[in-house]
């Protein structure tokens, strides 16, 4: 219903930016995650999308329309807080009402529409009670219906789930993703954790020191990032530093190839495109995306490494290791069936086969 | 097994131990309770006096007073502690609003300032006022006068409160509001006053009980026809010696301030009232 | 990263300064809310005190016709009060400190061992309704006839001899100001984590080692501005000496105060007497805000 977008969107609290010169275009009905550490400037961000903070700088428009100087309580959105923020001196059905009640909109109709929103959550039943009555997870759904019952353009969410223990996150999260599918209203989510924002965006914005570091799927963020620092923020990864050695056409239809000479070791990965032969990058692969292949095998083949076994954890569903691979330290999650036999103390030879290496541009002067 | 444990025989050490430590809890309850009666002594021996006869009978005939030539003294009380409240409540609020959630340049100075006649002597108090009624604001012994000074000694001390729920308040409940669409003033009078209520209330029951209770300002700046009921007590005491219907009055009074502190303990608890006069 | 060319960024601020225009600044708001505390606070406190500090450097009441100026006040009171001065620190400080000594361990068990807190909380309020019923009160229990009269003859006590007495007045002043050190106490006690003393006690400290080196230094901060709180507060004593004691303790500076300014009309004098006391008031609070910061430290 509604398409959000941020056009140069700068805040400053005194000598500090908090949020430098962000864009984003959301489409009417998406769901978007902002994902970040803290202090990276994504709740600023939403906060000026919901009226809280003022923009320094930069336009925010809801449809085409420029809302900087429209107050909050006029923007017609929906927020929900970390914490539920229930008025915790009215009813359940008193606080779903709220919204109705300050718009002056006629008793019988509120009425319905709190009945109508309480069923949506499946609190019918809780009408009367006073919020403290509740359980932490019934008190979130109650506040997603405060924030519904008023029909706003925008859903806002500023890390709802954060104050919730780690089961209750989960079913939540597919509530929160079921109601926003159901209304079809935008959505922008804020978020520390990164399964929450994989398990329910349609796309993510990773942000950093204030700035948006990348855009795209979760696949893409995950499988290509595109600066050190969404390397390494989203999941774990190993990062080894190299230089361009040379080009490699891909399969047809792929983009080109790059290899990395680093130290002895060479590596092949995908083209960041920015790179020359001799720049200096860094190559990424995650922990889970290295198999360890029979020792002995190969040897010298392309993203295969001979290392020794220095360290092993053993964490139930997978196992961890790290391997020095000629001075250079790697870590390694392994799954499955075979990961039991990498318990065997005795084996410290080993030979790993790296998939999906990242390969990105190792520049001195973007801060990580 | 439990029962075995139980029933074997403690040995002689722990014993003792545990009647030295039963002991200990009852002198310490003991202790308090011991204060708790010098507390209240004060106010049992003038409700006793209250009611004997200088023959030693028992009687109600010195309330007789209270309801009847101290009437307008206990009035008088009322109103102008009701007029305090209320000035109170408009001057406060907006005050701790402002200090809580404005940026107020040279805030610690400007609240030193207001707190300013908190720590004056209540006869230092008086003479001042005294001395500025009687020559630069012409209004000596006047009800005007009487309030100014009620109200410049306790608003600090609604203010206090008022701050300190402001404070625990997060602001989540007022930005929640104002995104589903309340304006400031719903805002305020929806979600912010429902939710300082403890607080305000606090500030309503310490300007209370310290109004009810002043004689000594009081005393310096009051006039024939502004003798409140505690500085009646005073003057009585001091001209007419130790009456039963002085001694009555005073009970009137005590009850009148306890029974409120009760309701309200009852209503809010001591929470709001911490790092202020009462508790 | 592409950054707002500067003319954007100028124009948005210009749009967000009319804003503000329209909406009024948060500051001026803020001081729009403040002001009739600030004028009520000027009116009826600040001026007053200015106007006592000027009125105290005129002879008798000469400033209400035409003013006399000089320091004859102020050497009167160094000179002629000197006692006065002495008998309202003492009393004070007396009163305080049999607050600190009896109201230590009433905090301690009031923090540590008591469930029913409410309870001696509301009847802690008794002492606050004021001094003046206190001393009402207390003036009959030592009547000779009084109240608790057979329990005294049966101790063999002669209560008679307390009343007009120092201890009369001690004993009231204390009582009154009670509440105030156990509240300071009892707010840092109740910081002091038992755990601690526990610590201390499976280590091998004896309970009143455990005082020394544990409790103790946690909560000076409570005994400080308790200490200062009753004597703050005990300085601008009043009804207690007027009512229970002798003519030594009624020499006390706020009694002296009135007799001077109200009876004898001798303005200039009580306002010397008044700027002392307050001088000596101001200190003692300023002094407790240093250690305590302030529950409000803004």
């Amino acid at each position: 219903m509604t398409r959000v977008q941020l056009d140069l969107v700068t805040k400053r609290f005194g000598a500090t930016i908090a949020v430098d010169a962000v864009s984003a275009d959301i489409q009417d009905g998406e769901f978007v995650t902002l994902l970040g550490p803290s202090g990276c400037g994504k709740t600023t961000t939403l906060r000026m999308v919901a009226g809280l903070v003022d923009p320094t700088a930069g336009q925010i428009r809801f449809d085409g329309q420029v809302v900087n100087a429209v107050p909050s309580h006029r923007r017609n959105i929906g927020l929900a807080f970390q914490s539920h923020a229930l008025f915790p001196h009215l009813t359940v059905a008193r606080n779903v009402a709220f919204g109705l009640e300050v718009k002056g909109t006629p008793k019988a109709e509120t009425k319905a529409r709190v009945a109508d929103m309480l069923d949506m959550v499946e609190l019918a039943a809780y009408a009367d009670r006073m919020p403290a009555q509740l359980s932490g997870g019934q008190q979130q759904r109650v506040a997603l219906a405060r924030m519904l019952a008023t029909d706003p353009r925008v859903l806002l969410f500023d890390e709802p789930l954060s104050a919730l223990d780690r089961n209750l996150r989960d079913t939540l999260k597919y509530s929160i993703l079921d109601l926003q599918r159901r209304t079809r209203k935008t959505a922008i989510y804020v978020t520390h954790d990164q399964s929450e924002a994989f398990a329910i965006s349609d796309r993510i914005f990773v942000m950093n020191e204030g700035r948006i570091e990348q855009e795209g799927t979760q696949l893409d963020i995950y499988l290509r990032p595109r600066t050190e620092f969404v390397a390494n923020f989203v999941g774990d990864n190993n990062a080894i530093s190299g230089e361009v050695a040379g080009f490699v056409p891909g399969e047809p239809g792929e983009p080109r190839l790059v290899d990395v000479r680093a130290g002895d070791l060479r590596l092949r990965g995908m083209d960041p495109g920015n790179v020359r032969e001799g720049d200096r990058v860094l190559a990424f692969v995650r922990p889970e995306n290295i198999e360890i292949v029979a020792d002995g095998f190969g040897g010298d083949g392309e993203n295969l490494l001979r290392g020794q076994v220095e360290q092993i954890v053993f964490e139930g569903p997978t196992v961890r290791l790290l391997v020095d691979v000629g001075g250079t330290p790697v870590k390694v999650t392994a799954g499955g069936i075979d990961r039991l036999t990498l318990l065997d103390k005795e084996r410290r030879d080993v030979t790993l086969r790296l998939q999906d290496v990242t390969v990105v541009r190792d520049d001195p002067n973007v801060a990580a | 097994m439990a029962s075995v444990a139980a029933s074997a025989p403690m040995p002689a050490a722990g014993r003792r131990g545990f009647r030295l430590r039963w002991l200990g809890e009852a002198l310490a309850h003991g202790y308090v309770w011991a204060w708790l009666a010098v507390f209240a002594l004060p106010f049992v021996a003038t409700l006793a006096y209250s009611l004997r006869t200088p023959d030693g009978e028992w009687t109600i005939s010195a309330y007789q007073y209270v309801f009847g030539s101290f009437t307008g003294n206990l009035l008088l009380s009322v109103q102008t502690t009701v007029i305090t409240i209320v000035l109170n409540l408009v001057i406060a609020v907006p005050a701790a609003y402002a200090i809580v959630r404005y940026p107020i340049p040279g805030k610690s100075f400007v609240l030193s300032t207001l707190n300013l006649s908190l720590y004056t002597p209540a006869a230092v108090m008086g003479v001042s006022l005294v001395i500025a009624y009687a020559f630069l604001f012409r209004i000596p012994q006047t009800m005007t006068g009487l309030i100014a000074a009620y109200v410049v000694g306790t608003f600090p001390l609604m203010l206090v409160p008022i701050i300190v729920a402001l404070r625990d308040l997060p602001t989540v409940f007022e930005e929640a509001a104002r995104t589903l669409g309340a304006t400031r003033m719903q805002t305020f009078w929806r979600v912010e006053v429902p939710l300082l209520g403890p607080g305000i209330s606090a500030g309503i029951l310490l300007t209370f009980v310290i109004i009810f209770n002043e004689f000594l300002v009081t005393l310096f700046i009051a006039g024939p026809s502004t003798t409140t009921a505690a500085l009646r007590v005073y003057n009585l005491t001091r001209t007419a010696g130790f009456q039963p219907s002085t001694a009555a009055l005073a009970t009137t009074m005590q009850l009148v301030s306890f029974v409120v502190v009760l309701l309200f303990f009852r209503f809010f608890g001591s929470r709001y009232l911490k790092g202020t006069y009462l508790i | 990263m592409t950054h707002a060319p500067a003319e954007v960024a100028i124009e948005y601020h210009i749009a967000e300064s009319e804003a503000r225009r329209r909406f009024g600044s948060p500051r001026l708001k803020g001081l729009a809310l403040l002001a009739p505390a600030v004028v009520v606070a000027v009116l009826f406190s600040l001026i007053p005190l200015a106007y006592l500090f000027q009125v105290s450097l005129t002879q008798d009441s000469s400033f209400f016709f035409t003013a006399q100026y000089t320091l004859d006040n102020y050497r009167e009171v160094f000179s002629r009060y000197r006692s006065a001065i002495v008998v309202t620190v003492y009393l004070a400080a007396m009163a305080s400190l049999i607050d600190l000594v009896f109201g230590y361990p009433f905090a301690y068990i009031l923090v540590r061992k008591i469930r029913y807190r409410e309870f001696v909380r509301t009847m802690m309020t008794f002492p606050l309704f004021g001094p003046l019923y206190l001393a009402f009160g207390l003036f009959y229990i030592l009547l000779p006839n009084g109240p608790l009269g057979p329990l005294f003859t049966m101790l063999d006590i002669n209560v008679a001899q307390y009343l007009f007495s120092q201890a009369a007045v001690l004993f009231s002043m204390a009582v009154f100001t009670f509440p105030f050190m156990v509240m300071n106490i009892g707010a840092a006690l109740s910081n002091v984590d038992p755990m601690l003393e526990e610590a201390a006690k499976t280590l091998g400290a004896k309970p009143w080692q455990t005082f020394v080196r544990v409790l103790f230094p946690l909560s000076w901060s409570g005994i400080v501005a308790g200490f200062l709180m009753c004597l703050g507060w005990n300085l601008g004593v009043f009804a207690q000496p007027q009512l229970l004691g002798s003519p030594a303790e009624q020499a006390v500076l706020s009694i002296q105060m009135f007799n001077k300014g109200l009876v004898q009309f001798n303005y200039g004098l009580a306002a010397a007497l008044g700027i002392l006391l307050m001088v000596m008031a101001f200190a003692v609070t300023w002094i407790s805000l240093r250690f305590s910061r302030g529950a409000l430290g803004a």
